[in-house]
């Protein structure tokens, strides 16, 4: 290691006193360990929520409800007012001369900004 | 104001007795370590972990938080990117976790066999049963921690503020946090979980939509926009407009008011260095150069013409004496005397003498005979005017050879003098133009522009057309596209007319298309409606070429239209200044906005202003006084309310939802990140606090449902 990175102290140090078991005791090299944690939706499935009662608050139940209130549109691209909106692309626009700009961008510009809003094609 | 990480190493760990507890303030953010009583985290940094190899060694080893990337350089970073435990905001990955507790225990000081004091950790609201297990688990087992407290971060919040009365014992906490916000209601200082709402937006989704737009919006600069800058620019600029639509409004009609809130980002650009233009004496030398170097290439063409003219003299010479020596030979004896010099008979002798003699009149510029072709043409077409019957059988051979000879001489000629008359034509015409543009610009001019347009409109319309009929059938998938498409044009339609009437003939069930060979006749038709179709629009663009040419030249104030190709970046001009600044106007407020309308990032909840009616909702308290007192007391804590505006807005937001007249108050916590760590601390000193831990004794006995129903008192 090169000095200035030692006098640094960046790298966490191997063997630390004060825990009972190392990590590399714990974990040793050459096991994959990405697939051993559970994901939260994982994690939600397996609380079984639905048999306790429905009172309790839990980890779903507080979860909050889609609005109420209509949504306010916004142009993809400039970000004011758009009542208007692009069949061919799915893009909102504000003007014609966003709109003349929305029809020169190239697909994959297009599909970013939709993605944006969560709307893009996405194929599984 | 960025944050600024402190990961010293604590040097007074022993000095604090077993009894004290540790408080751990675990956000997805940021990680605070301190001791309980004190007013400050003794150790902050970024819940981040990042595992590269070393690049000479090869080892993998493991940076916790963010460090000096001058530092990283000898580190190979390619295949590790930064990664977070936690999932939202649970922590999911343990692994990840307990080398950021390595971590903050290291610096934190720690010695000895084991970590012999109490620790309160904060978590989420009903943070899942199985994440506590295995936090519980970690610590007790890998650090041999004696007792665990687990409480909320934003309920530390509200009471820190509430001993320090900024808020009541009722109220409501609204904590938009890095990954979502929280809104829990409190009565009688307790935190009710059953009435409080998460929406699943937070600091990290307006950070990354500010990076998403400004990516877009510049793409030459994308590497520009990192993660870290990105944010440090939404710390420093953005904010909460009180009605977005009159704000965006401002911007759109281009205002003053809208020019002094857009800011500019000026990125560090040198200028390519200008040429200086070029002396009097550059000038002269380069000229004379070049005069050198053409006198050179002269002398030298000369130097080889005199040769070659030289070299043809001789021949000439040669070909004569031997044409003279000919003369005084019989004619029998003229093979034998020319088998020698390689020549077969006296013609051939006499054939390459005038060739010769024409070659060397060429070389000394004479003009090439021009009244030659004519002569053989006379020469040559005297059997045609005979007739038939007079000739024998080789003559009419002859004849025919003749005739085709002079027909393709006559059409050579023919197409000549026709590009003689198109060149006239072309030079009367442009004579002209002059003469109108010099007459009258100002109509000339006019006329070419009106011509301009025009030819302009009427290209774009064919394109269009063109388009529209490929595009509007997009969704029916190639096929479709490709029968409509076609027969919005003419030609087109004509195509499909002829193959529809062949396919309607044969009819009868049976296809017997293409039996006869007449059918493919057919073909020939189709193709050469194509044709057409392709060559109409290149005269109508190469006569715009032409006017835009002209108008380029002649009109200061003409500027070429893109009709070609709208989609070309136009970055043939060179890079000026301001292409090197990021404007950063709408933006501004843009992004924060989503707090309060998610739907804009596609999460389809609640903003941040609806959420405190659907939190008072869920509470269904019959009692309206304590709505009332609620209302009249709502703290704004967590990171991503620095945001300057969101408290006017967030009453506006509440009043609308509120009956009239009813009395709203909200504050602002005094700390917004730091306060749920003073909270825990403050919490963790009380002598209350050792009733609420629970021990690794309690853990394995009373098992995974008392977990599960363990909850912090927060009033002690």
């Amino acid at each position: 290691m090169e000095t200035e990175v030692i006098e640094a102290e960046l790298v966490l140090p191997n063997y630390l006193s004060f825990k009972r078991i190392q990590m590399y005791d714990k974990y040793p090299k050459g096991q994959s360990r990405g697939r051993h944690w559970k994901h939260l939706k994982q994690i939600i499935q397996a609380e079984n929520y639905q048999n306790y009662p429905p009172d309790e608050p839990n980890y779903v139940n507080i979860e909050s409800p889609p609005s109420m209130h209509p949504c306010k549109r916004i142009c993809d691209i400039t970000g004011y007012e758009a009542p208007y909106y692009d069949p061919k692309t799915n893009l909102r626009y504000a003007n014609t001369d966003v709109f003349k700009m929305i029809r020169a961008l190239p697909n994959d510009n297009v599909q970013r900004y939709l993605s944006l809003r969560n709307a893009a094609v996405v194929l599984k | 104001m960025p944050f600024i990480s402190k990961i010293e190493r604590q040097s007074d760990y022993n000095r604090f007795s077993s009894s004290t507890p540790i408080v751990i303030d675990n956000g997805a953010s940021y990680f605070r370590i301190g001791w309980a009583g004190e007013t400050e985290p003794r150790v902050v940094f970024r819940n981040i972990v990042q595992r590269p190899r070393h690049k000479s060694t090869g080892e993998t080893v493991t940076i916790v938080g963010d460090h000096d990337p001058a530092l990283l350089k000898y580190f190979d970073c390619t295949r590790s990117g930064p990664r977070s435990a936690f999932d939202s905001d649970v922590v999911f990955q343990f692994e990840i976790m307990e080398y950021i507790l390595d971590f903050a225990f290291d610096r934190l000081g720690a010695t000895g066999s084991e970590i012999d004091h109490p620790i309160l950790i904060t978590e989420c609201v009903c943070n899942p049963v199985h994440s506590r297990s295995k936090m519980a688990e970690l610590l007790f087992e890998t650090y041999g921690v004696p007792s665990i407290a687990f409480g909320v971060d934003a309920a530390f919040s509200y009471k820190y503020n509430q001993q320090r009365s900024v808020c009541d014992k009722d109220g409501l906490a609204m904590c938009p946090g890095f990954a979502t916000t929280h809104v829990i209601p409190f009565v009688d200082g307790e935190p009710i979980y059953k009435g409080s709402c998460r929406t699943n937006i937070g600091g990290f989704h307006v950070t990354n939509y500010l990076k998403q737009l400004l990516s877009l919006k510049y793409p030459y600069h994308l590497a520009r926009f990192t993660w870290e800058k990105v944010e440090d620019l939404k710390m420093e600029h953005c904010y909460i407009a009180l009605d977005y639509v009159s704000e965006a409004q401002l911007f759109q009609k281009g205002t003053k008011e809208a020019e002094e809130k857009t800011k500019m980002w000026q990125l560090p650009w040198v200028p390519p260095p200008v040429e200086a233009p070029p002396s009097e004496e550059e000038i002269a030398r380069k000229a004379a150069n070049k005069e050198r170097q053409g006198q050179r290439l002269r002398e030298m063409a000369e130097a080889k013409r005199s040769s070659k003219i030289n070299e043809l003299e001789n021949e000439l010479r040669g070909l004569e004496f031997l044409l003279n020596q000919l003369g005084h030979f019989q004619e029998s004896d003229i093979p034998s005397f020319l088998a020698e010099t390689g020549y077969v008979s006296r013609q051939e002798v006499e054939s390459a003498r005038s060739k010769v003699v024409q070659s060397l009149r060429k070389q000394k510029g004479e003009q090439p005979e021009s009244e030659k072709p004519d002569v053989p043409s006379n020469e040559k077409y005297t059997l045609i005017n005979i007739p038939d019957d007079m000739l024998t059988a080789e003559q009419l051979v002859e004849k025919k050879k003749q005739l085709s000879l002079k027909s393709m001489s006559d059409g050579r000629q023919r197409l000549k003098q026709k590009r003689q008359e198109e060149l006239q034509e072309r030079v009367r015409k442009e004579r002209l133009e002059e003469e109108k543009h010099s007459k009258n610009p100002e109509l000339y001019l006019e006329q070419l522009r009106a011509r301009y347009k025009d030819l302009s409109e009427k290209i774009d319309q064919r394109k269009r057309l063109k388009t529209n009929g490929g595009s509007s059938t997009n969704g029916n998938g190639l096929a479709g596209s490709v029968g409509r498409g076609e027969r919005l044009n003419a030609a087109q339609r004509e195509r499909m007319r002829l193959l529809a009437t062949a396919a309607f003939d044969r009819g009868k069930g049976e296809d017997t298309f293409g039996a006869k060979d007449e059918d493919w006749q057919l073909y020939k038709l189709m193709s050469k409606d194509n044709d057409d179709d392709d060559e109409e629009p290149d005269e109508d663009t190469t006569e715009l070429a032409r006017i835009s040419s002209k108008l380029q030249a002649l009109d200061p104030k003409f500027v070429a239209a893109g009709t070609s190709q709208p989609a070309e970046a136009p970055r043939a001009r060179p890079l000026t200044k301001e292409d090197f600044q990021i404007v950063f106007g709408v933006e501004r407020f843009r992004c924060p906005e989503i707090l309060f309308s998610p739907n804009w990032i596609g999460v389809d909840q609640v903003g941040l202003d609806e959420m405190a009616g659907v939190s008072i909702r869920r509470l269904s308290c019959k009692d309206e006084k304590l709505e009332e007192r609620m209302t009249n007391s709502i703290l704004v804590t967590g990171g991503s309310s620095l945001f300057p505006g969101i408290i006017e807005r967030l009453e506006a937001g509440i009043r609308m939802i509120r009956p009239c007249g009813s009395p709203i108050k909200i504050v602002r916590a005094l700390d917004p990140v730091m306060d749920a760590w003073r909270g825990a601390s403050a919490y963790a000193s009380t002598p209350g606090f050792y009733t609420q831990t629970f021990t690794r004794m309690d853990y394995y006995e009373k098992g995974e449902d008392w977990l599960r129903n363990y909850q912090l008192r927060y009033s002690l």
